[in-house]
């Protein structure tokens, strides 16, 4: 136990260092840090009460949640400090959108959630590459988008990692309330359409 | 941390609070019906009245496959797939043609249903051609996708003749037809006839013989006639110029905005490397629905030719490749040894010129001391007739969302088919729907809906509005005059050709005079009855942007020209001494009187602001990169301005974002519209209807249709290999059908 930094045991609020509490957060959600990042993310928990006492050992293998920290405000906690990305990250824009339903198709498929992804680097996005004819980039982040469940669940994610963002607002699909027997009324006046087939 | 981009972030918090405001007030034409509640796999769903069984199990989540049913269609119901169980109904009901009624309670995932359902999909399949490897549809395909579900593992099927064989159809060079794979769900014929207006597009025989075509050898002549191949649920109708191009999982999509027409359309761009590979429509409501037309979807072939990928300098009469720093010197060289000052330095902005750079290139030939901004079309280089201190005189108050919603349209010089093709099936939608009429002042155009043709030239609006009779028109044909008079919701569109045109002022004179004189039914809280059709992407933006000359710059000889997109222009405007620099993506017509060639960036390749005919700005997206050493094209300003020695004052995007907001919050506020007080919309009418004494009287030369050639309106669409097609198809009526089935004997059978 006394191998363990002290604050990693601590269970009540620490002092509000960004990094400090972003990882006691981290702690708490036990959860490999894979997870956070490729799945779906959801806002961050509700602040909660003071946690009972639990092994730290038993956090460590994951059999126990880790102890509970209070997370004020989540904007307040700038996981860039920690994330490792690049610099140049900082200084591109993320557009957070909910995807058009296709038009080719009845279903509604991958409409639901939202994505947060990159706007095409200028110079550096694509190009042919003479070897195949294949497209090569430059940009670590051409290929990427993250999914969310929510539009502040990306917003929230975006602002953590100090990213700007322009956010998309989906357009609502206005269906009039249809029916069969539309086929079949009488419209007063000269017939405008034979519906003969 | 230090972070650059706050101002960003600020006009996001801006945007939001922009999008909070009460969207809209317009008051719908449909009577609220009583809501019903009906109970969708156990769970409780309340829908209006009147709406299909379909829709009600969609709305309480429960996904229902369907083939012929389409959301902005009307109903079939003879695909049967979406059937499903009702509680005490002897047999399974098809949810599309069944009213939801109050307190039934419906099953969507019962062995009944799926019993049920399996049994359609072993009808539908057994006829249906086994070559999805081959078939364009793959991957996005609802046969496809639903007999993984429903389809029986193995076949019952075995007729000695084999399966049904149909012959192609050759619809023309943008619709590629395999019949065979046809399920007859009637969608495309649904799509034609409602929406389209192509009344020609039917079915013939019955049952098993149930044959789709044209009944006769002949195309399908209508700008909206890609819609059909994203509307047929298998690949019976796919895309001739994508075929065999590309599979849907390849393909990178990114949402973005059509510049083709001023109408802003919405639209998926689907690339693959550098490539644009196909456009789809993106759905939204409040503009086109879930409909582009055929120049916006096809006209991506132009961004692969005739393309500027590097500075080019003239020598002599031709023109050499040079570097960008080579390119900028010799226009500041040029810019020095013309000896141009002031409003000698002229700018002319082009039809698919984005509003970034439009705001920088307004910003970068001020600082240069000239006020001499113009726009390519008729008059340009005059300060517009309607003004720019008002936005309602330049704009579609009306928004495209409400046309329908009018009882009486009187058309003045203008072709909507062909200037707004979106809008003009909103008009089709109201003519069939809601029985709106419709009168036209101008050139007689093959409209897909009626109209009384009332009169031809200027003077015959001043005497329609004034309630004379128009000279050669009889009695009968009048009609529509006594229509005008009774409509409750009057609607004047008003041609961007009439604005431009010299007799703009006059028309705009009468047209404002009679819209105040009964502004009660024209201009009210709930509707605007006077609208002017851009039909340019750039043209509402250059207005917003004040992108317009000094009364002063008028009759200045140039001796500088900036040509940004500039690609309709009047040669003769442009002096034989002058040096020119042309700004754009294509080698075409502007390009040929530069002095300086600078490659920028076509709209699949920007991230750039629009404004359509409505006034709502919307911001497109990259998709792919410009090819060769071409550049965004405010970024060429900006670093042209810093060689000229007057360098504008924003290094990155945002900051431009910023000025913008200054110049017009509405730039930057995006899909939404801003609507005007109705105080400030009668001052700018009135403004309308005192023009300047000058003003001549309203002449009886007839209004002229400003495109001839829908498919060839721009440079992209004229480096089009499809829209060539397409003008030939139909332009020139100069088309060949083909015998699509080239074997022309049997053809294989597989049972």
């Amino acid at each position: 136990m006394s191998l363990l930094p002290r604050y990693l045991i601590r269970s009540r609020p620490s002092i509000p260092s960004p990094s400090l509490s972003f990882r006691n957060r981290m702690l708490h959600t036990s959860r490999p840090l894979q997870a956070e990042t490729r799945g779906p993310v959801d806002p961050p928990p509700a602040p909660a009460g003071a946690a009972p006492h639990t092994a730290i050992m038993d956090v460590v293998a994951g059999l126990a949640e880790g102890p509970v920290v209070p997370v004020e405000d989540a904007s307040v906690v700038a996981a860039e400090v920690v994330s490792g990305a690049p610099h140049e990250l900082q200084l591109r824009q993320v557009r957070i959108f909910k995807p058009t339903k296709s038009t080719m198709q009845s279903a509604k498929g991958k409409t639901k959630r939202w994505v947060l992804d990159w706007d095409v680097l200028q110079g550096a996005g694509r190009w042919e590459n003479p070897l195949m004819g294949w497209a090569s980039s430059a940009d670590y982040m051409q290929g990427t988008t993250l999914g969310f469940r929510s539009k502040e669940a990306a917003i929230s994610f975006a602002e953590r990692q100090g990213w700007d963002y322009i956010v998309s607002e989906p357009k609502v699909a206005k269906i009039p309330p249809k029916n069969y027997a539309n086929n079949y009324v009488h419209v007063p006046g000269k017939l405008r359409i034979h519906h003969t087939k | 941390m230090l972070r650059r981009f706050t101002a960003g972030r600020s006009i996001a918090r801006r945007l939001a609070q922009g999008q909070a405001q009460p969207a809209r007030l317009f008051s719908t034409s449909q009577p609220r019906k009583a809501d019903i509640t009906l109970t969708v796999d156990g769970k409780e769903v309340t829908v209006p009245q009147g709406t299909a069984l379909i829709q009600a199990c969609e709305a309480a989540g429960a996904a229902v496959p369907r083939f012929c049913y389409h959301d902005r269609l009307a109903i079939a119901g003879n695909c049967r797939m979406c059937l499903v169980e009702v509680e005490r109904s002897p047999k399974p009901v098809a949810s599309c043609a069944m009213p939801a009624m109050p307190g039934s309670k419906v099953f969507t995932n019962t062995p009944l249903v799926h019993k049920a359902r399996e049994g359609v999909m072993e009808f539908l399949l057994a006829n249906h051609p086994l070559d999805c490897p081959i078939c364009d549809q793959g991957g996005e395909c609802d046969l496809q996708d639903q007999s993984m579900r429903y389809g029986s593992d193995r076949t019952r099927f075995h007729e000695i003749t084999g399966k049904r064989a149909v012959e192609n159809k050759d619809l023309g060079p943008i619709v590629k037809t395999s019949m065979n794979r046809c399920i007859q769900c009637t969608r495309c014929v649904r799509f034609a006839n409602d929406v389209a207006g192509v009344e020609e597009l039917g079915t013939t025989g019955r049952g098993n013989d149930l044959q789709i075509g044209m009944y006769i050898e002949k195309t399908m002549d209508s700008e909206m006639s890609g819609n059909i191949i994203d509307l047929c649920p298998v690949g019976a109708l796919t895309s001739k110029p994508y075929a065999f191009q590309a599979r849907p999982w390849e393909l990178k999509k990114t949402e973005s905005i059509d510049v083709l027409d001023a109408v802003g359309s919405n639209i998926r761009v689907d690339s693959r490397g550098v490539q644009v590979m196909r456009i789809q429509p993106k759905i939204n409501d409040e503009i086109n629905e879930e409909w582009i037309n055929d120049k916006t979807r096809y006209a991506y072939d132009g961004l692969k030719y005739q393309r500027l990928t590097t500075p080019l300098v003239r020598e002599g009469d031709r023109f050499v490749p040079a570097s960008w720093e080579h390119a900028m010197d010799t226009i500041r060289h040029g810019l020095q040894s013309s000896g141009a000052k002031g409003d000698e330095i002229k700018a002319v902005a082009g039809h698919t010129a984005d509003t970034e750079s439009l705001v920088a290139l307004k910003d970068f030939i001020n600082r240069l001391g000239s006020e001499n901004l113009t726009l390519d079309q008729s008059l340009g280089d005059a300060p517009p007739v309607t003004g720019v201190d008002v936005r309602s005189n330049y704009l579609f108050n009306t928004g495209i969302e409400n046309v329908g919603e009018a009882d009486a349209v009187l058309l003045i010089g203008t072709n909507p088919r062909h200037e707004a093709a979106i809008i003009n099936t909103r008009f089709r939608k109201s003519y069939l729907q809601t029985g709106a009429e419709f009168g036209l002042i101008g050139e007689d155009f093959d409209s897909v809906f009626e109209y009384d043709h009332v009169g031809t030239s200027p003077s015959d609006v001043e005497a329609f509005l004034s309630g004379k009779a128009v000279k050669g028109k009889g009695k009968g044909e009048n009609d529509f005059a006594r229509i005008w008079k009774e409509a409750k919701k009057p609607l004047i569109v008003v041609g961007s050709a009439v604005v431009e045109g010299k007799d703009g002022a006059a028309v705009l004179k009468a047209i404002s005079k009679h819209v105040l004189a009964n502004e009660k039914k024209f201009v009210t809280p709930e509707w605007n009855g006077f609208s002017i059709l851009q039909r340019a992407a750039s043209r509402a933006a250059a207005y917003d942007a004040g992108f317009t000359p000094s009364p002063t710059s008028t009759n200045t000889t140039p001796k500088f020209v900036y040509l940004l997109n500039a690609d309709e222009i009047d040669p003769s405007t442009i002096p034989e001494n002058a040096f020119v620099v042309y700004q754009g993506h294509h080698g075409d017509l502007g390009a040929q009187f530069a002095d300086v060639c600078l490659p920028g960036a076509a709209y699949t390749e920007k991230s750039s602001t629009w404004v359509n005919t409505e006034g709502r700005s919307q911001l497109g997206r990259v998709a792919v990169v410009p090819p060769g050493a071409s550049r965004e094209d405010w970024k060429i300003i900006r670093a042209l301005s810093e060689i000229v020695g007057s360098p504008i004052p924003y290094d990155d995007i945002i900051q431009l974002r910023q000025r913008m907001w200054d110049i017009s919050p509405t730039l930057v506020r995006y899909d939404v519209i801003e609507k005007p007080s109705l105080e400030f919309i009668k001052l700018g009418l009135q403004l309308l209807s005192t023009p300047p004494s000058t003003t001549k009287a309203a002449s009886t030369t007839p209004f002229k249709k400003p495109i001839n050639d829908f498919y060839r309106t721009d440079a992209i669409s004229r480096a089009s290999v499809t829209m060539a097609a397409c003008s030939k198809a139909f332009t020139k009526k100069e088309y060949d059908i083909a015998s699509v089935d080239e074997a022309g004997s049997a053809q294989a059978s597989y049972a």
